[in-house]
């Protein structure tokens, strides 16, 4: 397919098409965070740096009801209650725009999990469906950044639509997936073909810039063996202050928590965020915990990205690399550390196995 | 002999008391600092000591079991809050050592990145810091950017009235004589403005909230962490949707709750990853202890916290006389 | 592209009879509302459903009547935290929500043509009982069949309606054990694990089914390794804090497996694989 050219001074113009029949979520920023937001005309995207927040909510919101339910009085007898229950599903039309390609990335680690061919999370795949991603390929890495170590590159256009890439006066347009096509098909985009080299370029310097990659992929199995060896989890995990901000913040971090809020008679079930970062995660009833500490949870965290999540999916990380759990950690914690360590640190074996 | 030196002297020689030394060691880039957690003589070649070391890790203290001895740095700031824990009797002074330092300011990253925002360059891609002449010196994108201290240095610094550790065991350097004064002034200039225009602002910056939790997590004195209310079902106070009512519910609870308590430290506001600036609504209900009980929190190892206290007639808050 | 029904939603069930089991345990006997689906619905011994307090939440229980008889679905409820202390409150006629069936079950297709141990503690005996009333429904098709069930005293002992028919039958043997000495107690006492060595079951040819509170659990697999039994012959079945019970919600999980989907049976060779996350 032929490449496209966006003029910079177009790109206002082509927001506004496209949030014409849908919803556009792009980066914008407020104080010194950048979080993703639904664009307007007046709106500036910020296209040149990454954005704190992922947007991951676009597909998966913090919050969302899974179902309503109602109670009913029998007039006849009111000890007599009847409950019914409604499958609550809201599923826009929506394109992400100016996302990284990582963030695009995140929900293939999504999809193996949340449509399977034996379980299917309705609103996820509906979304997913109603959903496309205008990535922006990066020029310039952070040094956060570890696409390249994951299987990724600062360009991978896989898991997105369409792909820009910036080059001089505009941006490169190119469709990455059928469906993207809809999306390309815009009078104020111009033939682009001439400045493939150039685009080319981009990538080669983002990519080089992120310095040469590592292998993650012998913490598979060293995970699993340092399972029991708690002295190096204390150790990795001693500064973890076991907030949420890294699971909350990461494109691929998909647990949620269930909880019910009843009004009255009715009242809804409700599926949020949740971290494996906190105590309560893991809870249970009788008071038990099996990852009571700080150490254990940073333990499944790093194990079920590097070392689970692979082994059940045959392969795939479920890590982007775009290192917001790290830039964004109040205390640096840093998961290229911890699963290098894990590599190179000797296992202790338990005093009592 | 520098104040990094005397300081790592120091934990050496108190070490063999101690489970654990808590400083501050080299983060992942040359901007970040991040807490080290020295165990041996060979990790304290690790200690740093700048004005990039911006945790406050007495919050480290409340989270070991009472068996341990924890030797713990602290600026200034951070002592207040080890003061404040002790007070509350939530740490056991015999239990912990304190590393005192002068400190003459701390940086803002927040600032660091706005003020390279402005020449269109991004704090995520420095390559070297360095201080030199009272400027934070980075290199970015291939250039040399030289950013005045005074400019980047956080708000706090500028009202500091302690910049020397007001407790400690061991102190490193010379103590600064000078101390600012704190006249609440940003607290009274963002009350000039309308209570609606106040209550635009908070709806506008608590809607970023992720409800991480990493304000929570990060304050010294807010330990109830695992059995927090803004996540507990019983009771049930507050449901777990991300709407504005929930997120403002959560942090007026957060609050109050560290009303007469709060030293100021800002970490709720460092930690948080959306930029909310929380530590105004901590400063609020600071300035309103300061002129209710003339109290600052975490100065007296040996004071009982306002609101901790029952008196039948407060010495500054006239009652009767209403 | 095929689309399947939304996992969440549950069956809304009516609770036909409620039993107060135990000071502890509340049983409850429920039927789906819609007929056709009572009808067609079919789940296999020791697969679990999720119970529904709408405003409250979810919790799960293993089914513990068994797919042979199916004029209820019956859960045994331990009131702990919010939803089983709500649930508690429940009577007949009231309505809940049923997500089930989910989870694995017992292999009761290869335990064909194999004698039976069950050995259960307190609240434990739910699953067994599934499988027990299963087998001695397919009787035939089973070897001999003996049951250890043990309580901390009389009162504590669920499922006391079908004491008699378990005690008095000829096709199976039945132990029945309280911790300590009870006035009018007229069988064993003593902890289950010792009560199992004293039985002294022959492992050859033979499976074991266990469950019960882990610390009854640990010794009941330490007496039957002591008896012989190999690993791949003892199975139990494990809990965890669960939520949406079809392995996406990511808090159930040891390691790679997840209880709610790869569980709860697991086979004590199973289990030893597992890492240590309990």
């Amino acid at each position: 397919m032929d490449a496209l050219f966006l003029a910079d001074d177009k790109l206002s113009a082509w927001l506004g098409e496209l949030a014409a029949a849908r919803r556009v979520l792009v980066p914008v920023r407020e104080r010194e965070a950048v979080v993703f937001r639904p664009y307007a005309a007046g709106v500036t995207p910020v296209l040149d740096r990454q954005a704190n927040v992922p947007p991951k909510a676009s597909v998966f919101p913090a919050s969302e009801a899974l179902m309503s339910f109602r109670y009913t009085k029998n007039p006849e007898n009111l000890g007599q209650v009847a409950v019914e229950v409604h499958e609550t599903i809201d599923a826009p039309p929506t394109v992400v725009f100016g996302g990284r390609p990582c963030d695009a990335r995140g929900f293939l680690v999504f999809d193996r999990v949340y449509d399977t061919p034996k379980i299917q999370d309705t609103a996820y795949k509906k979304r997913r469906e109603n959903t496309l991603f205008v990535t922006l390929a990066c020029d310039d890495p952070q040094n956060t950044c570890f696409c390249n170590s994951i299987g990724s590159s600062p360009y991978d256009a896989t898991g997105s639509d369409v792909l820009l890439t910036p080059v001089s006066g505009g941006y490169l347009v190119e469709c990455a997936s059928e469906r993207g096509k809809e999306l390309v098909e815009s009078k104020l985009l111009s033939d682009g073909n001439a400045l493939r080299e150039e685009a080319k370029t981009v990538h080669a310097s983002a990519l080089s810039a992120l310095g040469p990659a590592w292998n993650p992929s012998p913490a598979k199995a060293k995970l699993i063996e340092k399972f029991e060896d708690m002295g190096f989890w204390e150790d990795v995990s001693a500064k973890c202050i076991s907030c949420g901000a890294c699971t909350y913040l990461c494109p691929t971090c998909y647990c949620f928590n269930v909880t019910d809020e009843r009004t009255g008679m009715k009242g809804e079930r409700i599926r949020t965020w949740d971290t494996c970062m906190s105590y309560l995660f893991t809870l249970e009833a009788s008071g038990h915990n099996p990852r009571p500490t700080k150490a254990h949870r940073l333990k499944n965290r790093v194990g079920h990205k590097f070392s689970y999540y692979p082994e059940i999916h045959g392969g795939p990380i479920a890590c982007c690399g775009c290192g917001r759990c790290i830039s964004l950690c109040p205390v640096s914690v840093d998961i290229r550390e911890i699963v290098r360590l894990s590599i190179e640190r000797p296992t202790a074996k338990p005093e009592n196995k | 002999m520098s104040l990094q030196d005397e300081l790592k002297a120091q934990i050496v020689k108190r070490l063999p008391e101690l489970d654990v030394v808590i400083g501050w060691g080299q983060g992942y880039d040359s901007l970040h600092r991040t807490p080290l957690f020295i165990t041996s003589e060979a990790d304290v070649d690790k200690l740093v000591f700048d004005p990039l070391c911006v945790h406050n890790l007495s919050t480290y203290l409340t989270r070991y079991g009472s068996a341990k001895r924890i030797g713990v740095v602290v600026k200034g700031c951070d002592s207040r809050s080890v003061v404040e824990l002790l007070q509350e009797k939530l740490i056991h002074r015999d239990k912990v050592m304190v590393f005192g330092l002068p400190c003459e300011g701390v940086a803002d990253l927040g600032k660091v990145k706005r003020a390279l925002a402005a020449k269109d360059l991004d704090m995520g891609r420095v390559r070297a810091a360095s201080f030199a002449d009272g400027d934070l010196v980075v290199t970015v994108s291939g250039q040399e950017i030289r950013l005045p201290m005074a400019e980047v240095q956080a708000d706090k610094c500028g009202r500091c009235r302690y910049h020397n550790a007001v407790i400690h065991d061991e102190f490193a350097g010379q103590p600064i004589t000078e101390a600012a004064p704190d006249t609440y002034a940003d607290v009274a200039a963002f009350e000039e403005q309308t209570l609606e225009e106040r209550m635009e602002f908070w709806r506008e910056q608590m809607e970023r909230c992720v409800r991480c939790y990493a304000c929570r997590n990060a304050c010294p004195l807010c330990v109830c962490r695992d059995y927090c209310i803004g996540q507990s079902r019983e009771p049930n106070w507050v449901s777990q949707r991300d709407g504005l009512e929930e997120k403002f519910f959560f942090q007026m609870i957060h609050a109050t709750h560290l009303a007469g308590r709060c030293t100021e430290c800002g970490e709720c506001e460092r930690a948080c990853p959306v930029d909310i600036p929380l530590l105004l609504l901590k400063r609020k209900l600071g300035k309103e202890i300061l002129e209710l009980f003339d109290y600052r929190a975490g100065t007296d190892p040996d004071a009982k916290p306002p609101l901790l206290n029952f008196k039948v007639q407060e010495d500054t808050i006239n009652e009767r006389g209403w | 592209m095929t689309t399947l029904p939304n996992p969440y939603i549950p069956e809304i069930a009516t609770i036909i009879e409620t039993i107060q089991e135990t000071p502890a345990i509340k049983t409850f006997r429920v039927t789906l509302n819609t007929p056709e689906r009572m009808k067609s619905f079919r789940y296999e011994p020791g697969q679990v459903g999720q119970l529904s307090v709408f405003g409250v939440g979810e919790a799960t229980f293993v089914i513990n009547s068994p797919p042979t008889r199916m004029d209820y679905l019956q859960f045994s409820v331990m009131a702990a935290g919010e939803v089983t202390s709500r649930l508690h409150s429940l009577k007949a006629g009231d309505q809940i929500g049923v997500r089930a069936p989910l989870g694995n079950a017992f292999p009761y297709e290869s335990m064909k043509g194999k004698n039976v141990v069950f050995v259960g503690g307190g609240i434990g005996m739910a699953p067994l009982r599934t499988l027990l009333l299963f087998m001695l429904d397919n009787r035939k098709d089973y070897g001999d069949i003996s049951l250890l069930y043990g309580a901390r005293s009389p009162e504590d002992m669920a499922f006391r309606y079908d004491l008699p028919d378990w005690t008095t039958r000829k096709d199976m043997k039945t132990v029945l054990t309280i911790d300590r000495e009870a006035p009018g107690w007229e069988h064993t006492v003593g902890l289950i694990p010792n009560v199992l060595l004293d039985m002294n079951p022959s492992p050859e040819n033979t499976v074991a089914v266990t469950c019960g509170p882990p610390i009854m659990i640990k010794f009941t697999l330490q007496a039957l390794k002591k008896l012989g039994f190999p690993d791949e012959s003892i199975y139990t079945t494990l809990e965890k804090r669960m939520k949406c019970g079809v392995g996406i919600c990511g808090r159930c999980n040891i390691g790679t497996k997840y209880v709610c989907m790869d569980g709860p049976v697991f086979t004590y060779a199973e289990l030893k694989k597992l890492p240590s996350e309990l």
